[in-house]
């Protein structure tokens, strides 16, 4: 369980001035196995609480926990998949699958044979050795989403996964995630801006609010997995992302 | 390979050109101390088969070049690298690789030889300051040319700064290290003939002097031609490392 307890974060000082407040007093939880959607305007901090909980930034007020354990870092139970996939550009598919892995010292044989599992479930098999600039942006993230899993996180954190790609490799994708992840059930954190992805995937839709970026509501999606593709046509569906509209909206009209 | 073929045509022409203009133009000239093409290439085939001296000033300059271009890629990568990855050290050194960039090297070889003598020493020195500061800076450039989102997924996945070096920072800058790589040599090889010249009467530089003490100009060209060959023989074994190594890197192929 990701637990989130009064979280304030800053970048630079408040205190001496031209400092930003990021992230305000921000409370919530996030249940063992739970697939929990954060959207919000941007600005509102959605990335840096998401690198918060990765352990890649400190924060200076509150508390992040995972099974009562503080952050003070990354762990092995945590994974990311960037935004901009993150691939290096200096080697192929099964070199950045196995990545995390290798980082984390397992045997070649078996960092190999993992990858190769992963790279076969994303859909990637037969591109072992194509080098990332190959590939197109849906290839890549899923090469990212590869390695990410490859090294058996209990937690998925993915931070606007689908925002780099165009709608059509978008909806496969995300149809692509839903099947996986029903079948491992992982607990993920999924920064989204696109409505009909949060409610599309989500269990619950963290909606925040920004400068400084707090937690406005959290909507509970009571859609039944697995969900089909033609779900988003449903009356629940619409008006959950209808409301998100109407918040969001509002929001902006304040802004501008 | 048809391109390859086409760009070897075109840059033939534009040899043949230049050679029919340096003629054209020296037949209508009364310098009679301009060589012709032709004697410059009799020139550099006596200077590399019947010309023992050559050979023995070749040996020399190498030594000053192999040694100060070592010395200056062993010295100039790790400060790069430590330049771009630590801020203090760079904020400690920046204005001194702008000094160096800035400055003419030349001016400063009588006072290097004043400090060092007329050995190896100096000219190995001199060799160092040409070639340093533009391999140091295109390797800091490298890593700083590494998206951050790279070292940040490394990280998130535990790795240890040792890691981030061996798996990030020095593969995602070997590009750039080699355009580093390959101007330094180009300066090195500059400092190697420009002490010599200048100061030094040893190597090729002495030869050089020989020969257009005595109006040997032909010869002259001939051995400023066997050093362009030397360079352009050193980058082609460079490139074909680069190949090897960083396969991945763009490419800015010369020759």
């Amino acid at each position: 369980m990701i637990q989130v307890k009064n979280l304030t974060k800053e970048f630079g000082r408040i205190d001496n001035g031209g400092g930003v407040l990021a992230l305000s007093d921000i409370d919530f939880e996030v249940r063992d196995n739970e697939f929990v959607t954060v959207i919000g305007p941007s600005g509102c901090g959605k990335t840096t609480l998401l690198r918060i909980i990765a352990g890649l930034i400190p924060y200076q007020h509150g508390e992040v926990s995972i099974d009562s354990h503080p952050v003070v870092g990354p762990g092995p139970e945590r994974a990311v998949v960037f935004q901009n996939f993150a691939l290096l550009p200096w080697t192929d598919v099964l070199g950045n699958v196995t990545f995390g892995l290798d980082v984390r010292g397992a045997t070649k044989s078996d960092s190999q044979a993992k990858a190769k599992e992963l790279i076969k479930l994303v859909g990637l098999e037969g591109f072992e050795q194509r080098l990332p600039k190959e590939l197109s942006g849906g290839m890549q993230q899923r090469v990212g989403l590869a390695r990410a899993l490859a090294v058996n996180p209990r937690i998925l954190l993915m931070d606007e996964p689908f925002g780099a790609l165009d709608e059509q490799t978008r909806r496969l994708l995300q149809e692509q995630l839903l099947q996986l992840w029903e079948r491992e059930r992982k607990t993920v954190v999924f920064i989204t801006h696109s409505m009909e992805e949060a409610v599309m995937l989500g269990d619950r839709v963290m909606l925040m609010t920004p400068r400084p970026g707090k937690v406005k509501e959290m909507i509970d999606v009571p859609l039944k997995r697995p969900r089909p593709p033609d779900i988003e046509k449903s009356s629940a569906f619409v008006e959950i992302k209808e409301y998100l509209w109407e918040n969001l909206r509002a929001m902006q009209t304040h802004q501008s | 390979m048809k391109t390859l073929a086409r760009d070897w045509g075109l840059r033939l022409a534009v040899l043949a050109t230049a050679v029919a203009l340096w003629e054209y133009f020296l037949s209508r000239s009364q310098n009679f101390l301009l060589p012709t093409f032709a004697h410059i290439a009799t020139g550099l085939f006596h200077l590399i088969f019947l010309e023992p001296r050559f050979w023995e000033a070749l040996y020399i300059s190498n030594q000053a070049l192999i040694f100060g271009y070592a010395a200056a890629v062993m010295i100039g990568v790790p400060l790069g690298l430590m330049a771009a990855r630590l801020p203090w050290m760079d904020r400690l050194l920046n204005p001194y690789f702008a000094v160096l960039l800035v400055m003419p090297v030349a001016p400063l070889i009588p006072i290097v030889i004043i400090a060092l003598g007329l050995g190896l020493a100096a000219r190995v020195f001199i060799v160092v300051s040409f070639a340093l500061v533009f391999i140091t800076i295109n390797t800091r450039a490298g890593v700083r040319s590494i998206e951050p989102t790279l070292i940040e997924m490394a990280k998130s996945f535990g790795a240890t700064e040792s890691q981030i070096w061996r798996r990030i920072i020095v593969p995602g800058a070997l590009p750039a290290i080699f355009v580093g790589l390959r101007i330094g040599l180009g300066r090195a090889i500059t400092g190697m003939v420009m002490v010599e010249l200048i100061l030094v009467a040893s190597g090729l530089g002495r030869l050089l002097l020989e020969f257009s003490g005595r109006m040997q100009s032909d010869m002259v060209f001939a051995t400023v031609l066997a050093v362009i060959i030397e360079a352009l023989a050193l980058l082609s074994v460079m490139q074909i490392l680069e190949r090897k190594i960083a396969p991945w890197a763009p490419d800015i192929s010369i020759g």
